[in-house]
């Protein structure tokens, strides 16, 4: 049986969006293994019923595999689960009352099962994370210099990387790399030339925009929840 | 014009004054620190003044942060729980030593110092406690450099000095699965880079006794390393009579010091 990841992000308390992903998942065919790469969580509503259902989820649900994002890690810093740190780049840039919405948004009931999510996951030769290898935070895009994708690719020893924090849904190759080094110390000279391996580095998109990956073939989907059955029902047929 | 860079003096005085005889005697006038000043070595507060005396630019390194800032490496940057020991040891008497302005002038020593196209920094642009070794994946190496908006990155916090030029490469990129419906390539082509280390004056670990410093010259690009002889007694006699482990004595007149290196030192401490 094929066997496929549904690759979700973003869903900030969305718990609509969350059960429209189930409902096509539950349709796709293939061996599906579902992986939540942060930002369950977000300012803009409660987000204690998807919190609720990820960590309960119904007998027919999908088992979601979760870590944490950008918004986790904030929620984190500000209930003191960082030390003396708090969410200052937060309270900075978006100001004193998102980040009272964000901690009003989740009880704090959950903030233990947070904290103990991984900052991301390494299957077969692929890294699953919310930022990148650097930072939790880090935007990687297309437009990303390819010298730091390979950086960030490096630092997990992976093949290929799934990304989400940037929201955009991309399939990136490094098809060929090739650099020459010569180092000279108090040994002499030697000189080396280094190749890389073909490599990846994949958006998934946020909310209800997800990925769909053939670990297989190697292809990628990228699919809107509930984009097909709603096309259908307005007798569009399928794009 | 010439210009000398010096790193991890390591409080080990007859090994400065013999490089900066070296430099004064070539004529250089222009001379760049890179860190850690302290840690080990016998006479912290005298290689301290030494440098602020002469004002010579000085970057932060990670034991001059540790011991104002307390540790905040883990232990692998140790080959062993007794060399962590021996560290912690010296980290402690170091921070008893010191006095209070000497470590105001550590605390307030910059991350790194750049000079137009040169960037100089302890460990790495990304933290000092990060190693740049000489035979590290060359395209993170090239990232280092590039990310810092540098065209030559000095670097020491290895022990080992050394010269690493990055040229002739290209990255071929492929967009797949691109919305609209099509697939982009392109080969972009890499800048070419050098790291240059400086070595360290007061513990080396090229496996040698000799101090070493690099001198390079901003018209020709030329950079040299250059191997300096001291009284290497005087610092051991110092050493035993500071109370510090005698092993620090022991590898510097052997030339052990590549000893202590951490078996994988490219790790980078997130502690």
């Amino acid at each position: 049986m094929i066997e496929r990841w549904a690759l979700v992000s973003g869903l900030k308390g969305d718990l609509d969006t969350y059960e429209l992903i189930q409902k096509d998942l539950k349709k796709t065919p293939g061996n599906i293994t579902l992986f939540v790469l942060g930002d369950m969580i977000g300012p803009e509503k409660n987000c204690n019923r998807l919190l609720h259902r990820l960590i309960n989820p119904k007998s027919n649900d999908l088992q979601p595999w979760c870590i944490y994002g950008w918004w986790e890690e904030q929620i984190l810093l500000e209930s003191g689960y960082r030390g003396d740190q708090r969410a200052e780049a937060l309270r900075i840039n978006k100001g004193e009352e998102v980040v009272k919405s964000l901690t009003n948004a989740v009880d704090k009931s959950f903030l233990d099962w947070i904290a103990a999510l991984q900052f991301g996951f390494v299957e077969l030769d692929c890294g699953l994370i919310h930022g990148s290898s650097k930072d939790v935070g880090e935007n990687l895009t297309l437009d990303t210099p390819p010298l730091t994708l390979l950086d960030r690719l490096t630092r997990l020893q992976v093949n290929r990387l799934f990304t989400a924090r940037s929201k955009q849904q991309f399939h990136l190759e490094l098809t060929e790399g090739i650099v020459n080094s010569e180092v000279e110390d108090l040994n002499g000279n030697r000189k080396k030339e280094q190749k890389v391996p073909q490599k990846a580095v994949i958006g998934i998109g946020a909310g209800k925009n997800y990925t769909l990956y053939d670990v297989g073939t190697d292809n990628t989907q990228f699919v809107q929840a509930g984009y097909k059955t709603e096309k259908r029902i307005k007798g569009f047929g399928r794009l | 014009m010439n210009q000398a860079v010096i790193s991890c003096l390591h409080a080990n005085l007859p090994a400065v004054e013999a490089v900066l005889k070296d430099i004064e005697l070539q004529g250089i006038t222009n001379i760049t620190c890179l860190g850690d000043l302290v840690g080990y070595g016998p006479q912290p507060n005298e290689v301290i003044e030494l440098i602020r005396d002469k004002e010579i630019p000085t970057c932060q390194g990670c034991w001059d942060e540790d011991v104002v800032d307390g540790l905040d490496a883990c232990d692998c940057s140790y080959p062993s729980q007794l060399a962590e020991k021996r560290g912690h040891f010296a980290h402690q008497w170091t921070t008893d030593k010191l006095t209070t302005e000497n470590k105001y002038y550590l605390a307030n020593l910059p991350y790194s110092i750049r000079k137009d196209k040169c960037l100089f920094v302890h460990g790495s642009p990304n933290s000092q406690h990060e190693y740049l070794l000489p035979d590290m994946d060359a395209f993170a190496a090239l990232e280092r450099v590039e990310n810092a908006r540098a065209e030559i990155l000095f670097c020491g916090h290895t022990h080992q000095p050394y010269i690493r030029e990055l040229a002739d490469g290209s990255i071929a990129v492929k967009i797949k699965n691109a919305v609209p419906k099509d697939t982009q390539e392109k080969e972009i082509q890499l800048p070419m880079r050098r790291i240059v280390n400086a070595g360290s004056v007061g513990e080396p670990r090229h496996g040698g006794t000799k101090a070493t410093y690099v001198v390079y010259n901003d018209v020709t690009n030329e950079v040299k390393i250059r191997e300096v002889e001291y009284d290497i007694e005087l610092t051991c006699k110092a050493i035993i009579d500071a109370g510090l482990p005698p092993i620090f004595a022991w590898r510097l007149k052997n030339g052990f010091e590549f000893a202590e290196q951490a078996e994988d030192a490219s790790h980078v401490c997130e502690r």
